[in-house]
């Protein structure tokens, strides 16, 4: 299960979006600016508050890191 | 097998060179960890020719989209980091991340740049943690809150206004005595009634337990030493070149920029051209990179014809 911790600002999260798309991987959002849950579990998850922070199947990766992406997904595989 | 050219970067400048490259039939590769450089992180841009108004991310699709394009005439590696550039005779050696060494005739260098670091204590143990460098990215965290912006230039005061709809309370601290932004963004932050600007202002330390609390600064006029307290602290006191792989390679001037040949963007090492934000050009837009990304590619074009 992969989510997403998103703002509706940030083009790293549309990147990161846009990348899981194109590998027509699925995933959850959640925008931390509105959803003050989500920000909390974010930070915890995280331990910091930037974003995008994803949680590919309980690995973290904070910001849009496309060979970390690859290393977790091929992991999962 | 060599390559002819190997392009380092996939901003507006490396992605020009790369159009231009497959165009002229150079066998090139371009490498890149990701598309669109900084200009990715710009909310709308109003000054690309052509345009009237793009966002950061658009653009960055439309650049690559063009590049994939080409992609029968140019090998492209996206997700790469590089590792190492070694002179090999008369050509050079590319190691990547990965593990892999691939050699070329020349390099075009157009890795850009990245925010520079204020380098007082706090800021490295904050870092997201309350301490941002992309504030269209972070600034809906502070909802509600305190923040405060650091410098006072065309950036800084874009960072201010991406704040506006979100914190409280916002502190802008400059060094110099005036800010340096254009006027008709520092109209609309005083006109917000929510911004404190603290002009002559020495950023000593950013507090905090586990996120940040704070930040002291020294008042520059009085020296008197004052602390405010925030929940975030954005940094935009501009870039400084990603020149650690190649300072060892080229020559580099006072601000770590490559001094490149401004009509060939040829630098210091023979085989080696560099454009872009990398590069000792005196201005650092979309449109000029692209512009100098193209003089290279063009002239590395004329020198691989009679090498």
């Amino acid at each position: 299960m992969i989510k997403i911790y998103t703002t509706q600002t940030c083009p790293y999260c549309v990147m990161a979006k846009d990348y899981f798309k194109q590998k027509g991987v699925q995933y959850e959002e959640f925008d931390v600016s509105s959803d003050e849950k989500a920000r909390e579990e974010m930070i915890n998850k995280s331990n910091q508050m930037g974003v995008p922070v994803l949680d590919i199947d309980g690995v973290i990766i904070v910001g849009f890191n496309r060979s970390e992406i690859d290393k977790v997904l091929g992991a999962a595989k | 097998m060599i390559y002819d050219l190997i392009i380092i970067g996939g901003g507006p400048a490396g992605v020009a060179a790369g159009i231009y490259a497959s165009r002229k039939k150079i066998k090139a590769l371009l490498i890149t960890d990701s598309f669109g450089g900084q200009a990715v992180i710009s909310d709308t841009i109003n000054n690309f020719i052509g345009y009237k108004s793009i966002s950061g991310v658009e653009l960055k699709n439309k650049l690559e989209e063009q590049l994939r394009g080409q992609s029968n005439l140019i090998d492209i590696k996206e997700g790469t980091k590089i590792e190492k550039i070694e002179k090999k005779g008369g050509d050079f050696l590319v190691i990547t991340d990965e593990g892999e060494t691939i050699e070329t005739k020349t390099i075009l260098i157009a890795m850009g740049s990245s925010s520079r670091r204020l380098n007082v204590p706090g800021e490295a143990e904050f870092t997201g943690k309350g301490v941002f460098y992309c504030t269209i990215c972070d600034a809906p965290l502070m909802k509600g809150k305190a923040a405060a912006v650091v410098g006072g230039g065309n950036s800084g005061l874009e960072s201010v206004i991406d704040l506006l709809p979100y914190a409280d309370k916002i502190y802008l601290f400059e060094y110099s005595e005036n800010l340096k932004g254009d006027p008709i963004y520092i109209d609309k932050i005083k006109n917000s009634g929510k911004v404190e600007i603290c002009a002559m202002a020495a950023v000593k330390e950013i507090l905090g337990n586990k996120f940040v609390s704070g930040l002291k600064y020294e008042d520059r006029k009085t020296g008197e030493v004052k602390e405010v307290k925030l929940n975030g602290v954005f940094i935009s006191i501009g870039y400084r070149p990603n020149t650690d792989l190649v300072k060892d390679l080229v020559k580099l001037n006072e601000k770590g920029e490559i001094i490149v040949n401004h009509q060939t963007h040829q630098a210091s090492l023979e085989g080696i051209w560099a454009a872009g934000d990398i590069a000792d050009s005196l201005y650092n837009q979309i449109s000029t990179a692209i512009g100098d990304a193209v003089k290279a590619t063009l002239n590395i074009y004329d020198y691989l014809k009679k090498k």
